[in-house]
């Protein structure tokens, strides 16, 4: 995959971009909102990882001129600015994601190959498959190797999450905000022992685990 | 206070342009009530001449010239105030109590005119009066005239006049004496209100206006304006509290930090420590400190604001709901019994982030200190007063009484509570959350002690309805 980076601080830019390319992505990086325009001309990328704030042309303005011109990279935007009305604001400057600094680089690898994978799958789909696991999302159903495999509602919100971005590691934060759509640190791991519940219905029983656990990352669906 | 800048004061202005129209009244009126009166008294003598006139006339057509005069020395002595002359048809004064006619010459016919007399008056000072008559020419050739003196309107006239101009000056004297008076006060208050002002633009923000008890509009402004300085000395004293507390509340884990990093160092120089063990230690306290960080300034942004920034209304129901749902798995694993009881359709206007936070970090408490075979029970309901009541109940060792309110301040741990991991602001959290939505946190005791368990906590968000 390839990554625009447009961030002025140039020591953290740095920090992403080896973060990127040892998950095995490339990355290019702009010191600001009018080179990363130029940039983002010049060449095509995959997800745009966008800072918010910067000299000259800022990171909102920088994707709302993008968005005009009909670019629909993905975008992700980096921010120090937490509060809600931020967030809405960077949702609807036409960013896709966003990310409030101090952020773990796991953290930021995620998000960016789910940005990615979401525009590969653009299409609407009724069913998924990952492996030998199936679900209809009509007959809200589940089976894996033909056995029926009962959920609870959210477990099937949670499964749905992991299978749509199956083989990437997602991050307890990524599915508190994206499965239960709340902005919160839930001090434990109560995550963790929603993924163990989902885990001991969709693994339990056959030979190899799907749900497998990313050390200092989160979690990854496996075919 | 120099005329003109006594010029430049509102009150003084105003007083003026309210004396200059009460002066162009005043003349107004008195014109128009002299020209009416004048009018009057004109209309009246001309009727009453008119009238003796007919009188006359018939007089002389039954009884001639001869019983004309004397009708006319009848009259002057009978009390009549008339004036009259009768004079022949080659203009010779007859008879009447005027020495010549005012009318000039020997008109055809009838004329009238207006014209003055000089009398003395009961002081025996010479007056002039106005007067007006007319003259008939009677059929024999003989002129007649009779006139009608206009004294007592006159006299009313100018008394009236006298008395206007005489109100006139006592209301421009009291009004310009009252307008400066006035002004001075005025300017008297302003003065204490310039004098503040210019303090606090000097960086006095302890500058404040005295109050003169009048209860008067400026009085009020000096109010409004001392409480807008109480808020924003308030603002600024929670901005440097803000300031104060992060730097209080950061400087002891990032010294634990540094130490911690620089003994590893010792240890991996002298060949003896895991390098990747002491890096991935100082990275997860990196962590914890950046959240320690971030709720400190959460906590300190919540009471300097003293409300939250993102309000919306929506159904807390849901939210405990939501919470509950989080939640429960956790308490199940480490063998809690958990409950929730919600009630439906409880609308607040709130942070739904915020409150979610508040709501976590109540559970994760019950959670955190309730031994394997308690229970934790979360109850979201309306109380009779309308507020919104979130608490969580849980059967653990609670918390002393007198300790309740010390465990809500910042990073304080009771002693048996610190082999968990926290922070020692999830609390402190949770009653800024509170506060900032207008409602309480309260600390009980839980459902008492049984069984080696208890007595348990119940801690309650009471928040005021949207």
């Amino acid at each position: 995959m390839r990554i625009l980076i447009v961030e002025d601080d140039v020591e953290a830019a740095e920090a992403m971009c080896r973060g990127l390319v040892a998950s095995g992505h490339q990355c290019v990086v702009a010191a600001d909102g009018a080179y990363g325009l130029k940039e983002a001309g010049d060449s095509d990328f995959d997800v745009y990882v966008v800072d918010r704030m910067m000299p000259r042309l800022d990171g909102l303005a920088m994707v709302e001129t993008l968005r005009r011109t009909g670019d629909q990279t993905p975008v992700l935007f980096l921010s120090a600015l937490g509060e809600v009305d931020d967030r809405v604001a960077g949702l609807k400057a036409g960013g896709d994601d966003y990310l409030v600094k101090p952020y773990a680089l796991s953290e930021l690898v995620a998000r960016v190959e789910a940005l990615a994978r979401r525009r590969e799958t653009g299409s609407v789909q009724t069913v998924l498959k990952v492996g030998d696991l199936e679900m209809d999302l009509i007959a809200r159903s589940v089976h894996r190797a033909g056995q029926e495999i009962d959920l609870q509602p959210r477990e099937f919100q949670l499964l749905e999450f992991l299978m749509r971005h199956a083989g990437q590691s997602v991050t307890r934060t990524m599915l508190l905000e994206k499965v239960w759509e709340y902005h919160f640190d839930p001090q434990t791991n109560v995550i963790d022992v929603h993924i163990s519940r989902l885990r001991s219905k969709i693994d339990k029983g056959f030979d190899r685990a799907m749900l497998q656990t990313v050390r200092g990352a989160g979690y990854r669906l496996e075919a | 206070m120099r005329i003109a800048s006594l010029f430049r004061r509102t009150p003084f202005r105003l007083t003026v342009l309210f004396l200059a129209l009460f002066t162009t009244a005043a003349a107004s009126v008195l014109t128009y009530v002299y020209l009416a009166s004048a009018h009057e008294a004109r209309v009246q003598a001309e009727q009453a001449v008119d009238a003796k006139l007919q009188a006359l006339r018939a007089i002389y057509a039954s009884r001639g010239v001869a019983g004309l005069n004397q009708a006319l020395i009848e009259r002057a002595t009978g009390g009549d105030d008339g004036l009259f002359l009768l004079r022949s048809a080659s203009g010779e004064r007859v008879t009447g109590n005027l020495e010549a006619s005012p009318i000039e010459g020997l008109p055809d016919g009838e004329a009238s005119t207006s014209f003055t007399l000089t009398e003395a008056n009961d002081a025996g000072r010479l007056v002039k009066i106005t007067a007006w008559g007319r003259e008939v020419r009677l059929s024999g050739g003989e002129r007649l005239f009779v006139g009608e003196d206009m004294a007592s309107g006159q006299a009313f006239l100018a008394r009236l006049s006298e008395g206007l101009w005489g109100a006139a000056a006592l209301v421009f004297l009291l009004g310009l004496s009252g307008g400066l008076i006035l002004s001075r006060q005025v300017e008297r208050g302003m003065a204490a209100l310039n004098t503040a002002v210019e303090a606090v633009r000097a960086g006095d923000l302890n500058a404040r206006i005295p109050l003169r008890k009048s209860g008067d509009e400026l009085d009020e402004l000096a109010q409004g304006l001392n409480l807008m300085l109480d808020r924003l000395q308030q603002s600024m004293a929670n901005l440097r509290h803000v300031g104060d507390a992060i730097a209080h509340d950061l400087r002891t884990p990032l010294t634990r930090l540094r130490a911690r990093l620089e003994s590893a160092l010792i240890e991996v120089e002298a060949g003896r420590g895991d390098p990747v063990q002491a890096l991935s230690t100082a990275l997860s306290e990196t962590d914890s400190l950046l959240k320690t960080f971030n709720t400190v300034l959460a906590i300190a942004r919540l009471q300097a604001a003293r409300e939250t920034p993102d309000k919306t209304v929506f159904d807390a129901a849901e939210l405990a709901a939501d919470m509950a749902e989080l939640y429960e798995p956790a308490a199940e694993d480490k063998g809690l019994e958990f409950a929730a009881e919600v009630e439906k359709g409880l609308m607040i206007q709130g942070d739904r982030a915020f409150l979610a936070q508040a709501l976590a970090n109540i559970l994760d408490n019950a959670i955190k200190y309730t031994p394997a075979g308690g229970a934790v029970m979360l109850r979201a309901r309306r109380r009779s007063t309308g507020e919104v009541e979130f608490s969580a109940t849980d059967t653990g060792p609670g918390v002393p009484r007198d300790e309740r309110a010390r465990v809500l301040q910042r990073f304080v741990r009771l002693e048996n509570s610190r082999s968990e991991p926290g922070s020692g602001l999830g609390l402190s959290l949770v009653q800024a959350v509170a506060e900032a939505h207008g409602g309480t946190i309260r600390l009980d005791e839980g459902p008492g002690a049984f069984g080696g368990y208890g007595p348990g906590l119940r801690v309650a968000i009471l928040l005021p309805p949207a």
